[in-house]
């Protein structure tokens, strides 16, 4: 038998070195290097570096060889190929001075097609859609850039088209979920088809070239030449989901002619879908609601209420009403505030929005538009301002996003100093220990509980009061908008009391008034009627439902023990262990609360101390005082 | 013709004998003599009518078989049934009892000749010049298009629609299930159109960190101070270690030798070079006189002392080996005298086994976290490791609060560039600046100035250079 040599099996033929992949293929670096992109293989790191590479210890690329032989059958190795021979047939021709044989060489030039890698790199759209976070990211950035050395104008202009087209279709299927101004950009996050999708969006400043040394631009203009491609698959694919014609175009109705439109259509056109301010033409011939989640819900409820459901609940119910958020509002955006961003934000959340016309075509109404709710301002002062609306920094925008609700607008006012901007993406209702002032930042209405609940703060408000008043009333506003939404959701997905028709009549109402002010007026008597009606039923007294604390604490423990009981021998350790990180986390949660509870009593007994001095100080003085008066 | 002569040509044949005259051919006599005796009976042909002699021929005349080159006999020949095929011939005259049969259709090799000849297509070059007039037409359509910038990628289908490569191939799609999965795979490899498999490997993860990292809540354009304040002391932590990283190597490496001024390092190594050569004050007989006298003797002498070859004695021998054994008997006994006084602290060895087989354990448990925490990490694909790229934060004074005042802090595509390098998806590089070429410069001698000589420039620039490096050499102490 023959002896086996070194390196003949294992380590050292799993992996290949870069130069001897070069060979194998019979391409040049630069060749390699796209299509190793294009294809998404990667080089590897070896477990045993040294065995890897044949006895030598320096560090080289490694390529799995698989990974290669399977570049090997790639049909765009071919082209890369004639890429060679068309460089050295187009340069002799321009050498030469052919320039009929030039032009039809150049006619000719081998386009790749990457059709099949975007389907081979991810064989289902979920797959696609997994990755979309860099593809994102990366074309947003790219459709800034202006013409530069190895990214050519086309490349940044096809970035911008299909940007525009994925937004597009962000707005049509409310998808948005996050949103977050970071001093890198804007960061954006939507729900598709169940995958998280998030992107950042540079702000909206001049370019600044980048020096060469940091980034090898070459590589990047590869990834983007690929990510175009799958953007372009993923919208096409996207827009067919929502019926929505690909490439997009506008319904007929919308295109009137005028100068403009008869001028240059196409660029009309398409000037008009940049500016993200129109729907988009369907296939379908009707728009259907969206009716989904309340079958899934129904569904789910058969299966008992489990945590996990109740919890399944709550956020279809949450996103249903965010979906919805901004509907019937009416934004108009300042000049100096960037436009897209939150076009795209209250767009995809049902608000109407307009801007200034000369900044920028699509606009829908002028700033005098009685009916606008809500200018988006970012400068300290105006000098005309409208009672109609109210004047709001591009913030609440961002900040109503993330709570999921619509904030009081007081603190957003124009001028008004800022509250901090959180980020979405830290999850405020982790099981970890939030101070009370984090708290309150999450949920504004703990803030006036505190405030009320505190002894001194009482003379404040009376000083406060006039302020709280015009506060207060838009509190209510909010409360009653709230309120709204909550009935209105109880009726899509059944509450837990059950809303009878009465109610639903007086919703009809509130929303009468919320539509028309003016109409108040005429229709008082109507509603006096009513309430008159109302006054006449009769309501039986409920009985208080009475909860045995005792058996439910009993029968929570029995689940617990049940559940205990049903891990399985092996996964017992891991039960144990996460049990007891509960418990662990849960003890130094109460340490730190009760920390907290600790130092807010002693500052308060130390306040009050300090009152009662001064009180007896004060007291002790009168009484010198008289004493001296009297003396 | 010229093949037939021999053939018409007499024989000679040799008539000695009587028997020889058999040999001699009489039939034309004979042929005469017939036809003489012929006419005698039926009377000559003078005699008769001419309508009894000649028929009117009203039968088309027949062409005369035309005269055939060998080349035209052979292309005809060729188109013959083979001879060795006549044996596979079916001379049978049964008939087929089936009545239709599947015609097989032999393949053509190589051209036809007679078909060609037989319809003449159009002139090459005829064909050729209107073909690349179409093409040209075409041509121009791609390149007007090309031109206007409308030249997008086309996309126009669903790629991700589930699709059998089978239903593309005609003939492999079979409602039966005669053609099994395999056989279609082959047959479509050998169409051309081969359907390759993308391995596993390839849709592996290279590691096990999370794709999106949410970015630090202290990155907020207005942050909260709690946020700004975990995100400052970050960035300062990892500042501190990188300081302390570079003191520590600046310590291991600079500071560690001792320094000296220029002036006595050019001192140093004025002494180092010139170590040996002697100096021109010193008299140069002192060397001559040391050596003279060696010289002189004329007798071979080296520097090392001579080898001796000691031996050492018998008894010295056995006294070595005495010492040896007793040594190993020492040994054996301090040996079993450990493991009798083992005996007694067994419990204590048991602790220490224990002890170790837990350290053990230890070890490969740190070791087994250590390889779990390096799936998170980014591999070592290149030369250069991958290095964490500083974290973006805005000073407390850039903080402007609202969003028209924002300081953007970082750069988008350094960034990602990072993030591919992190996802091992790039190997880490270093841009290397591409030397130039050293060109020597010096003005061309029709450019001279007038008063000013090459030479002069030259120490000029001689001078410029050693103030320079003078400059740069300067060392503090």
């Amino acid at each position: 038998m023959r002896r086996p040599k070194k390196y003949e099996a294992g380590e050292a033929t799993q992996y290949i070195s870069r130069r001897a992949a070069l060979r194998k293929l019979q391409l040049s670096l630069n060749d390699f290097r796209r299509l190793c992109i294009l294809k998404g293989v990667y080089p590897r790191e070896p477990k045993h570096r040294r065995r890897a590479q044949k006895g030598s210890s320096e560090i080289k690329i490694l390529y799995h060889t698989k990974d290669i032989r399977f570049l090997l059958h790639e049909p765009i190795v071919w082209t890369l190929r004639d890429y060679k021979i068309f460089a050295k047939k187009s340069g002799r021709d321009r050498a030469i001075k052919d320039f009929r044989n030039l032009k039809r060489r150049l006619a000719l030039f081998p386009e790749i097609k990457l059709d099949h890698i975007v389907k081979e790199r991810y064989p289902t759209f979920i797959d696609a859609l997994k990755d979309l976070d860099d593809c994102l990211t990366l074309l947003f950035l790219f459709s800034t850039f202006p013409s530069l050395h190895l990214i050519p104008r086309e490349q940044s202009n096809l970035c911008r088209r299909l940007t525009i087209e994925f937004l597009h279709y962000v707005i049509a299927s409310k998808s948005l979920r996050k949103v977050f101004i970071s001093i890198k950009g804007y960061y954006f996050q939507a729900e598709i088809k169940g995958q998280k999708v998030t992107w950042i969006v540079p702000h909206y400043y001049p370019f600044k070239p980048q020096s060469r040394q940091e980034v090898d631009f070459k590589v990047m203009s590869i990834f983007v030449e690929f990510y175009t491609i799958m953007l372009g698959f993923t919208n096409y694919r996207l827009y067919h989901g929502l019926n929505l014609a690909y490439p997009p175009q506008f319904p007929s109705s919308m295109l009137q002619d005028n100068e403009e439109t008869l001028k240059d259509e196409t660029s009309f056109v398409s000037e008009r879908i940049a500016a993200l301010n129109f729907e988009l033409l369907r296939t379908d011939k009707v728009q259907e609601d969206e009716e989904e989640p309340d079958i899934d819900m129904e569904l789910l409820e058969q299966d008992g209420d489990s945590k996990r459901i109740i919890k399944m609940k709550q956020e279809a119910q949450e996103i249903a009403r965010l979906r919805n958020l901004f509907k019937g509002l009416k934004f108009f955006i300042n000049r100096e505030v960037p436009r897209e961003p939150l076009v795209i934000i209250i767009r995809s959340f049902g608000g109407k929005v307009s801007w200034d016309s000369s900044v920028f075509s699509g606009s829908t109404y002028d700033e005098s538009d009685e009916t606008i709710t809500h200018q988006i301002v970012d400068r300290p002062s105006l000098s005309t301002q409208y009672i109609s609306r109210d004047y709001i920094q591009p913030q609440w925008v961002f900040d109503c996003v993330n709570q999921r609700q619509l904030l009081p607008t007081n603190k957003y006012f124009l001028g008004e100093e800022l509250p901090p901007h959180l980020s979405p993406f830290v999850d405020a209702k982790r099981d970890t220990y939030v101070p009370p002032e984090e708290k309150a930042l999450h949920d504004p209405s703990l803030i006036e509980t505190h405030a009320q609940s505190d002894d001194e703060s009482d003379e404040e408000e009376a000083a406060q009061n006039e302020d709280d008043t015009v506060d207060q009333e838009l509190l209510d506003a909010q409360l009653q908008r709230a309120y709204q939404q909550e009935t209105a959701e109880y009726k899509k997905y059944g509450g837990p009391d059950g809303v009878n028709e009465d109610e639903e009549d007086t919703d009809d109402d509130f929303d009468g008034e919320q539509e028309s002010d003016e109409e108040e007026e005429e229709l008082d008597e109507k509603t006096k009627r009513l309430q008159e009606e109302k006054k006449k039923m009769s309501v039986q007294s409920g009985k208080v439902h009475k909860v045995n604390k005792r058996q439910l604490h009993k029968a929570e423990v029995d689940e617990h023990r049940l559940q205990a009981r049903m891990v399985k021998p092996r996964h017992r350790n891991l039960f144990r262990k996460l049990i007891r990180e509960k418990q662990s986390k849960e003890k130094e949660e109460w340490l730190l609360r009760k920390k907290r509870r600790n130092i807010d009593n002693d500052t308060k007994e130390a306040k009050k101390l300090v009152k009662r001095e001064a009180k007896k100080a004060a007291a002790a003085a009168a009484a010198a005082a008289s004493q001296l008066g009297v003396k | 013709m010229a093949a037939q002569e021999p053939a018409t040509k007499r024989k000679r044949i040799s008539k000695k004998n009587k028997a020889a005259w058999r040999k001699i051919d009489i039939e034309d006599v004979e042929q005469f003599l017939e036809d003489q005796r012929q006419e005698e009976r039926i009377g000559t042909f003078t005699d008769k009518q001419d309508e009894d002699l000649f028929v009117v021929d009203t039968s088309p005349q027949k062409p005369a078989p035309s005269q055939l080159t060998i080349k035209q006999k052979r292309k005809l020949n060729a188109l013959k049934p083979m001879r060795s095929h006549q044996a596979l011939v079916n001379t049978s005259k049964v008939q087929d009892p089936i009545v239709k049969r599947n015609h097989v259709r032999q393949k053509k090799s190589g051209r036809n000749i007679e078909l060609e000849v037989c319809n003449p297509t159009k002139p090459r070059h005829r064909q050729a010049n209107a073909d690349r007039g179409l093409y040209y037409e075409k041509l121009d359509k791609e390149l007007a298009v090309r031109e206007s910038g409308k030249k997008l990628p086309k996309i126009d289908k669903d790629i991700w629609q589930e699709e059998d490569f089978r239903d593309k191939i005609p003939g492999l799609k079979d409602e039966k299930g005669w053609i099994s999965r395999d056989l279609a795979l082959h047959v479509a490899g050998n169409i051309g159109r081969k359907v390759v498999k993308t391995h596993a490997s390839l849709h592996h993860k290279t590691t096990k960190a999370k794709k999106f990292e949410a970015p630090h809540p202290g990155m907020s354009y207005n942050p909260s101070l709690k946020a700004h304040q975990e995100l400052l002391a970050e960035v300062v932590e990892r500042e501190e270690s990188l300081i302390k990283k570079e003191q520590h190597l600046k310590r291991v490496t600079t500071t560690m030798f001792s320094k000296v001024t220029p002036e006595e390092r050019d001192k140093r190594r004025l002494e180092e070079m010139s170590e040996g050569i002697k100096e021109d004050g010193e008299p140069e007989s002192e060397d001559e006189v040391e050596v003279d006298p060696k010289s002189a003797d004329n007798s071979y002498s080296t520097v090392n002392a001579p080898v001796e070859n000691k031996k050492k004695s018998k008894a010295a021998r056995n006294k070595e080996l005495k010492q040896k054994k007793l040594q190993r008997q020492h040994e054996a006994k301090k040996a079993l005298k450990k493991q009798t006084a083992d005996l007694i602290r067994i419990k204590s060895i048991r602790a220490e086994v224990q002890e170790e087989a837990e350290e053990l354990k230890d070890l490969k448990k740190r070791r087994k976290a250590a390889a779990e925490r390096k799936k998170y990490e980014t591999k070592r694909l290149g030369r250069h490791k991958f290095e964490e790229p500083d974290l973006d934060v805005n000073m407390p004074e850039d903080l402007a609060g609202n969003l028209r005042n924002v300081k953007t802090e970082s750069n988008l595509l350094t960034d990602r560039f990072k993030l591919l390098q992190k996802r091992n998806m790039l190997p880490t590089t270093v841009a290397v600046k591409r030397k130039r070429a050293k060109v020597k410069r010096f003005p061309r001698s029709s450019h001279k100035e007038p008063g000013v000589s090459f030479q002069e420039l030259r120490d000029r620039r001689k001078a410029a250079a050693a103030a320079a490096k003078a400059n740069s050499d300067t060392i503090k102490i």
